[in-house]
């Protein structure tokens, strides 16, 4: 009797939480795959912490060796859907590299990236500018002392070699935003050069955020931009200097997405708005807040630490993740915001960020010829699906677990507000992408007429 | 040579040491019976003491040099840390059991299992707030010292910054003016270029001093006192103990496979009712609709499993089955081209050019290839391929194994590359047939099936054995590097994902991988090696 008592409240417990709504799920056996990075955190904190069990999904989550593999795998069918860089599924959609109709539904995080150099750089870089010789230098940092450098090096007939984590990624735009941004040419993508290395000042190359340290290391590049914990990892263990981070060269800009394929967003349309419930949830659980102070981050840098997530040290995993970033081992600074994986309506996937990603893959030539404003629109309409978030909100909010304040209201048009957030105060609106283009020094310039059409 | 019933089972047992490859047992076989004392022992001693004695010797140089390489992943594991980094390994692996099993439970068992978890929760709890800390007090006590150490050294980086600033500035003083001298030719040209000539001398020298000081500081700033990171790595592991058991109690109480049942059974039978009392036909449409949804609901997550996390264990495994799987693709496609190679020198001749300019082509660009042309087989869907449903679900017992396109690549490009050494060796084996015997064919006028059969085959079993062997070994070999690239689940993905992960276990956990390799890679040779002396003409004597 008395165990029965128990039993029965144990499973009256645990309704509550599997919600009266759950969703009539087409699949609930699901893949998911991540590259080993901390923003991969919303995925693997829906698994560890239970959020997709209570929308009735089993869910395995794996680590995928590069970004290629991990969207070929999506493509093939190998996985439901996968943590993407958010320029993934914009360049296989418009058929940049690999051709495949992905759309996201979440954005998994802002900011989170950083520049590192190699410590002979940064040596050289102090000797140029002598603000920066100090342990606690001025931020931010921009590549104006490294453009001596990389002047002198270009003397030598030499072009510096830098490293970035894929063609389409944020850390492609975001390294040679910063280095335009100080007259450095990165070069540019044409449609024979699909290296992107025509007319630049420098090389830059694509290298697996793993091996980023290593390469900085062996001298093959001597500066990249790459995600957590490779930044962190490179101050440890004392080969180079993380001198920017993407926060200050964008603030708040998106960083990874989840995507999976239309055709299986198609078929399962109710398990695509269950895991991005449980995703929000994540999203949501990871920037609780009291007092000022995340509170949920330790655990989540416990979780992430485990060999089969991000599997690098506690500590090191710690440093970013927790409002705190090292610049060199002497110069600790609170950044609260290096990591925002809900607050500011972050998850939310945007049209705007869509755009901006399409006007960088203008700007450098990976879209190798002029387009209308309307085209980005549409682009941008057909990659990111608010709808889906929105009823996956609508949905949580019925239940209790979010508030309509968390997420934009139901007549929101998907763009952000512009915003001059940039390191060269360059403003962006979304729905002026061809003013965007040609209001840059570096970078393909489009016809104004295409502005209106 | 008597026939005692002793010496029976002691030459059975030589025998079978010999066939097993493993001929060191020898001596000390034949000394347990007691055959020339003497002479075993001196044997033991010669090939059996002094190797095990080396390998002690190496694991002993492998302990002290090993720490004093630092790498900036860490220093060399020593064989210690690499025996931590097993049992770390069968940790993970029991976690994985106690999750899957937190999975399963119902009923009392599951009550008693939460009691024995929640206990052990608060006792690792304490534990762990008394590691951090300690960790903590050490840390600060690290601070400080660091903090003595570098002060001093910084305080004299600063004036030697702030002296040489002076200089510099009384230098250049010194420079503008004696310019202004040259101009108005008051000076020479000539000490104005030894002047800057000197400048440029000294200031590099005032930079040497100061980089030798900031490299002093650096130093220090990367070797913190081992007791930190030390302290630090044992409060994360019983951290990470704490993680796993809030997760197990997790399970337990929410994810639970009965509780969950239970629950979508509770809200159906909840449903029922409210559809007994429904008074309009849209509410008990609605009630009736929910009632079938749940409880069809309950019935397929009955057959939810576990997603279990992948292990070292079981990677071994799937790399054993993948491994297989290419070897007996190479051996089925191998020994019937080799037959044909050697009976017949003109297809032989038109197989040479195919097989000189395959056979050296890297396993790497293999996978590649497969990945593209075979992965065009399993579109849209591999899941719902029937090759993998029949593997993972009509094949119950093999379901372990995963089989995905991944371990398709894999096992490919393990049969690619393990195909040459059969083929050739076939080939060589069939064309060195002794004449006499393909005469005693023609005499007595065998067909060619029985001719095959009878004649070619068994004479050149030894030959092909001993190719296969080889495919073995370097399909083994091959594996390892395939997996690490298409990321299909096995030792290679293992590798790689540690490779991957840096942390202060990776490397040891590759070292670790390395001797699961070598001594898998070691028992699939001694298996081949029983194979083809089993097919040996010799009767594999212990002489042989």
């Amino acid at each position: 009797m008395n165990l029965k008592n128990i039993t029965t409240a144990l499973a009256v417990a645990s309704i509550a939480p599997l919600g009266a709504e759950q969703l009539d799920v087409e699949k609930d056996e699901l893949k998911f795959g991540f590259i080993k990075l901390t923003d991969c955190a919303p995925i693997v904190i829906a698994k560890e912490k239970g959020f997709f069990e209570e929308e009735g999904l089993q869910v395995e989550v794996i680590a995928q060796p590069n970004w290629k593999q991990l969207l070929d795998n999506v493509i093939t069918g190998e996985l439901d859907g996968a943590h993407m860089l958010s320029g993934q599924p914009i360049a296989a959609t418009i058929g940049f590299g690999t051709k495949e109709h992905i759309v996201t539904s979440y954005t998994l995080d802002l900011n989170g990236n950083g520049i590192t150099v190699s410590n002979d750089i940064w040596e050289q870089m102090q000797e140029n500018d002598e603000k920066l010789d100090s342990p606690t230098p001025p931020h931010p940092i921009t590549a104006d002392s490294l453009k001596p450098i990389v002047d002198e090096a270009k003397e030598d007939g030499k072009k510096l070699p830098m490293g970035m984590v894929f063609p389409v990624s944020t850390h492609n735009y975001e390294i040679r935003y910063w280095l335009a941004a100080a007259g450095i040419n990165p070069g540019f993508y044409t449609s024979t050069d699909l290296k992107g290395f025509t007319d630049g000042d420098i090389e830059l190359s694509t290298t697996p955020p793993p091996q980023m340290p290593a390469t900085l290391e062996s001298g093959k590049n001597v500066a990249y931009c790459v995600g957590e914990p490779w930044n962190q990892q490179a101050v440890a263990k004392g080969i180079g200097v993380p001198v920017v981070t993407n926060y200050d060269i964008w603030k708040n800009n998106p960083e990874k997405v989840f995507g999976v394929t239309k055709s299986w967003a198609d078929a399962n349309p109710n398990t695509h708005i269950a895991v991005t419930k449980a995703l929000i949830k994540a999203g949501k659980w990871l920037d609780a807040e009291e007092d000022g102070k995340l509170i949920n981050r330790d655990e989540a840098c416990r979780i992430l630490s485990q060999p089969n997530y991000v599997g690098a040290d506690f500590d090191i995993i710690k440093n970013s993740m927790t409002g705190y970033f090292f610049f060199q081992k002497t110069d600790k600074r609170e950044m609260p915001d290096f990591n925002v994986f809900f607050k500011y309506m972050a998850s939310y996937p945007y049209y705007s960020d869509g755009v901006w990603f399409l006007t960088q893959m203008r700007r450098w030539g990976q879209i190798t010829e002029p387009k209308p404003a309307s085209w980005y629109a549409e682009t941008a309409k057909s990659v990111y699906l608010p709808e889906v978030y929105m009823s996956a909100a609508a949905s949580l909010i019925e239940e209790g677990s979010l508030t309509a304040e968390e997420v934009p209201a139901e007549d929101f048009d998907g763009y952000k507000e512009p915003t001059t957030d940039f390191i060269d105060g360059i403003e962006f609106d979304g729905k002026k992408p061809i003013e965007y283009l040609n209001s840059h020094k570096i970078g393909n310039k489009d016809p104004e007429s295409l502005a209106t059409q | 040579m008597s026939d005692s019933p002793k010496d029976k089972i002691k030459y059975g047992i030589l025998k079978a040491v010999d066939i097993s490859g493993f001929k060191v047992l020898d001596p000390p076989v034949r000394l347990l019976f007691g055959e020339e004392p003497q002479k075993q022992v001196k044997d033991i001693a010669k090939y059996l003491l002094l190797p095990t004695l080396f390998v002690s010797l190496c694991i002993l140089i492998w302990h002290i040099a090993g720490p004093n390489h630092k790498t900036k992943s860490g220093e060399v594991p020593t064989p210690g840390k690499v025996l931590e980094a097993y049992a770390d390994a069968r940790r993970f692996d029991e976690r994985e059991n106690e999750k899957e099993r937190a999975f399963n439970l119902t009923g009392q068992d599951r009550l008693d299992e939460i009691k024995l978890v929640e206990k052990e929760l608060v006792e690792l709890e304490q534990k762990a707030a008394a590691l951090q800390e300690k960790s903590a007090e050490v840390a600060a006590a690290a601070k400080v010292t660091l903090a003595s150490k570098i002060d001093p050294i910084q305080a004299r980086y600063d004036a030697l910054k702030a002296q040489n600033k002076a200089a510099k500035q009384k230098r250049t003083e010194a420079l503008d003016l004696l310019a202004e001298q040259v101009a108005s030719k008051d000076a020479s040209p000539e000490a104005l270029i030894a002047l800057v000539k000197k400048n440029a001398l000294v200031e590099e020298k005032e930079g040497e001093a100061e980089s030798v000081l900031k490299d002093k500081m650096d130093l220090i700033r990367d070797n913190p006192p081992v007791e930190v990171k030390a302290s630090q790595l044992a409060a994360n592991k019983i951290e990470d103990e704490v993680q796993h058991y809030k997760k197990r109690l997790a399970i337990l109480t929410k994810e639970n496979l009965s509780i969950k049942r239970e629950a979508l059974l509770a809200k159906a039978e909840e449903d029922s009712a409210q559809l007994a009392a429904a008074t309009t036909g849209k509410e008990a449409l609605k009630e009736a609709k929910s009632v079938v949804r749940n409880s069809e609901r309950a019935e397929s997550t009955s057959e939810q499993v576990y997603a279990r996390t992948a292990t070292i264990f079981w990677q071994t495994k799937r790399s054993i089955a993948t491994v297989f799987v290419g070897f007996i693709i190479a051996a089925v496609i191998a020994i019937p081209l080799g037959i044909m190679c050697g009976l017949n020198r003109i297809f032989m001749a038109c197989m040479t050019p195919i097989i000189s300019i395959f056979r050296p082509v890297s396993p790497v660009v293999w996978l590649l290839i497969f990945q593209i042309v075979i992965g065009a087989f399993f579109l849209p869907d591999p899941a719902s391929h029937p090759l993998f449903l029949f593997m993972n679900d009509a094949l119950n017992p093999l379901a372990f194994l995963q089989t995905n396109p991944a371990m398709i690549f894999s096992a490919s490009t393990v049969a690619m590359c393990a195909l040459w050494p059969a083929l050739v060796n076939t080939a060589l084996g069939v064309s060195a047939i002794d004449k006499d015997h393909l005469n005693v064919a023609k005499v007595l006028k065998l067909g060619f099936w029985s001719r095959l059969f009878k004649i070619v085959i068994p004479s050149s079993l030894p030959l092909v054995f001993a190719g296969l062997r080889i495919s073995l070994g370097v399909g083994w070999m091959v594996l390892i590097a395939a997996e690490a690239l298409s990321s299909s689940d096995g030792l290679g993905k293992f590798v790689w994902d540690e490779y991957q992960n840096g942390s202060s276990q990776s490397f040891a956990n590759i070292i670790l991988a390395c001797f699961v390799v070598g001594v898998i890679g070691f028992f699939l040779d001694r298996l081949m090696i029983i194979l083809q002396r089993l097919v040996s003409f010799d009767d594999g004597s212990a002489t042989a």
